[in-house]
């Protein structure tokens, strides 16, 4: 009984962890050892369906992925209709966020996540980042360097976005132009 | 119940337990016998070591292996360090044994010639009396320390076997067990748990590290200093001056003590006495011009004020290891009240 509690647990629970981390961009570049030593540094987080993980304008230090369950994000707006809260995006399974809290100092969150349902999270923070930088240096490049990617990417996005969020109001402004 | 009331009693369970591990933790620390001294030097030889372990494992080595590797080649280098100055220590250690007594007599003599000093010059202004039991203070104390000795010795000797298998423990699996309170810690408070520990901990090793790096400097200075002018007993008043100069303010004039008494227990020339001081006085600049400013100032930010008045505090709590863990103690209680201060105020803004 004792094993099969060992196996379907705790080794099904590091295998699904190693798993997460594997599939995720950040620690995609990771050889299995360097994989392993991640699994120990990073906190495995479980959220009951509601509950927030963190609140817009919350000073973070790092970043969450779906282990299991899915995450609202929502920002704070004086024009929805939903008590000042704008519906943002749904994440789910292998998904993560707030990694930007990763390499700001003392920044704060741009928006809500709340659970949608009971959720595991795997928690990677700014000291996990600074232990494996001072323990696996070549580590902890790779990540940053994918960091830096994904940031890239997502700011990228963001002007994107801007550019024709701005296209729109001068389209809008030029139609009701008389 | 409601998901809420489920959540909040479970937030109150969380919090409760951490408490709970923390206070039983503390107090293990107090109440067991040399507890307190072996855990603060376990802790201090972890602050002492981490830093090569790393090291070690960026090489590639286990975090076992690192930690072995570390203290085989520490037991090394203190075996051959005691080998080869055990002589040396050993033949003034034997000197200050048959000395002590002389030496007691005479600090008796010098005292009681301080004390006719203001008879003296203030015999018409000022009645000076000197206590009727003075010339006993000096004999009583002398056998409260040889009372004391033994028992000293032994916490000594239990907290130095005590701390490197803590401190063991502490490389080995300190992290595991920070990891594992902090799991506990609610989804609410998590991260400003996590936050708070990594700044707790890198300002308390900082600070360690740096001031454990100034007294090994100052003792050096002395050592070599008094080597050179040829002062009686320079390796144990070295390791007095430096031991001494993690008391800060206070503990250099302590440190310097020592060694001016003895010069003037010896009659020693006024230039002789001049130049220990001067040795005294050279480690004490070049330990505020050069290694304060680089390594010491940048990590604990307490105004001098403060510092002076915690000193105070520790010494009336606890003694001399009261008045050499009582800066960091005051630094770690500002920054965990400044950390929850922020948590109250801005973050959740």
């Amino acid at each position: 009984m004792l094993k099969s509690f060992w196996e379907n647990t705790v080794v099904k629970g590091r295998q699904d962890l190693l798993t997460a981390l594997k599939a995720n961009v950040l620690f995609q570049d990771l050889s299995n050892r360097d994989l392993r030593f991640v699994a120990d540094i990073v906190h495995l987080r479980e959220y009951r369906n509601g509950e927030i993980v963190f609140h817009q304008d919350e000073i973070g230090f790092g970043m969450y992925i779906i282990a299991h369950g899915v995450i609202d994000i929502t920002a704070s707006s004086h024009y929805s209709d939903a008590g000042g809260e704008m519906f943002v995006v749904r994440l789910e399974q292998g998904d993560f966020f707030g990694e930007l809290a990763l390499v700001e100092e003392n920044g704060r969150r741009s928006a809500n996540a709340k659970a949608a349902t009971d959720t595991r999270l795997i928690g990677f923070f700014k000291p996990d980042l600074l232990d494996i930088i001072a323990r696996r240096p070549a580590a902890g490049v790779k990540i940053l360097l994918r960091l830096s990617e994904v940031l890239g990417r997502r700011m990228a996005e963001t002007t994107g976005k801007m550019t024709q969020l701005n296209e729109e109001i001068q389209r809008l402004k030029g139609g009701f132009n008389p | 119940m409601t998901p809420a009331h489920g959540l909040r009693r479970e937030r109150l369970v969380r919090i409760f337990t951490v408490i709970l591990i923390l206070a039983v933790c503390t107090l293990v620390i107090l109440q067991v016998e040399d507890m307190l001294l072996s855990v603060i030097l376990a802790f201090v030889i972890n602050c002492l070591l981490a830093p090569f372990v790393n090291a070690l494992e960026r090489l590639g080595l286990s975090r076992t292996t690192a930690v072995g590797c570390i203290y085989l080649a520490v037991i090394t280098v203190m075996g051959l360090g005691l080998w080869g100055l055990a002589p040396e220590i050993g033949r003034q250690a034997a000197a200050i044994q048959t000395e002590f007594p002389r030496y007691l007599k005479e600090l008796h003599h010098l005292i009681g010639d301080l004390e006719k000093l203001p008879k003296t010059i203030l015999a018409k202004t000022y009645k000076a009396s000197t206590p009727a039991d003075s010339p006993r203070i000096l004999p009583a104390l002398y056998n409260r320390l040889f009372q004391d000795l033994p028992g000293l010795m032994s916490s000594l000797l239990s907290a130095m076997l005590l701390a490197p298998l803590l401190a063991f423990f502490m490389l080995m699996d300190g992290r595991t067990a920070i990891k594992k309170l902090i799991a506990i810690v609610p989804n609410n408070l998590f991260e400003t748990a996590l936050h708070l520990q990594y700044q707790i901990s890198a300002q308390i090793s900082g600070f360690v590290r740096a001031r454990l790096l100034e007294s090994a400097i100052v003792g050096l200075i002395v050592l070599i200093g008094l080597l050179l002018v040829g002062q009686p007993y320079p390796f144990f008043l070295a390791l007095f001056a430096g031991l001494t100069n993690l008391v800060p303010y206070v503990g250099p004039i302590i440190g310097a003590a020592p060694a001016l008494l003895l010069g003037l227990i010896n009659n020693s020339p006024g230039m002789d006495l001049l130049l220990v001081m001067a040795i005294y006085a050279l480690a004490q600049v070049l330990d505020a011009a050069l290694v304060v400013p680089l390594v010491v100032a940048k990590i604990v930010n307490l105004h001098a004020v403060i510092v002076i008045i915690v000193i105070i505090i520790g010494a009336q709590m606890g003694g001399i290891l009261g008045m050499i863990i009582s800066v960091p103690v005051a630094s770690m209680i500002k920054l965990t009240g400044i950390t929850i201060y922020r948590h109250l105020t801005g973050f959740r803004a």
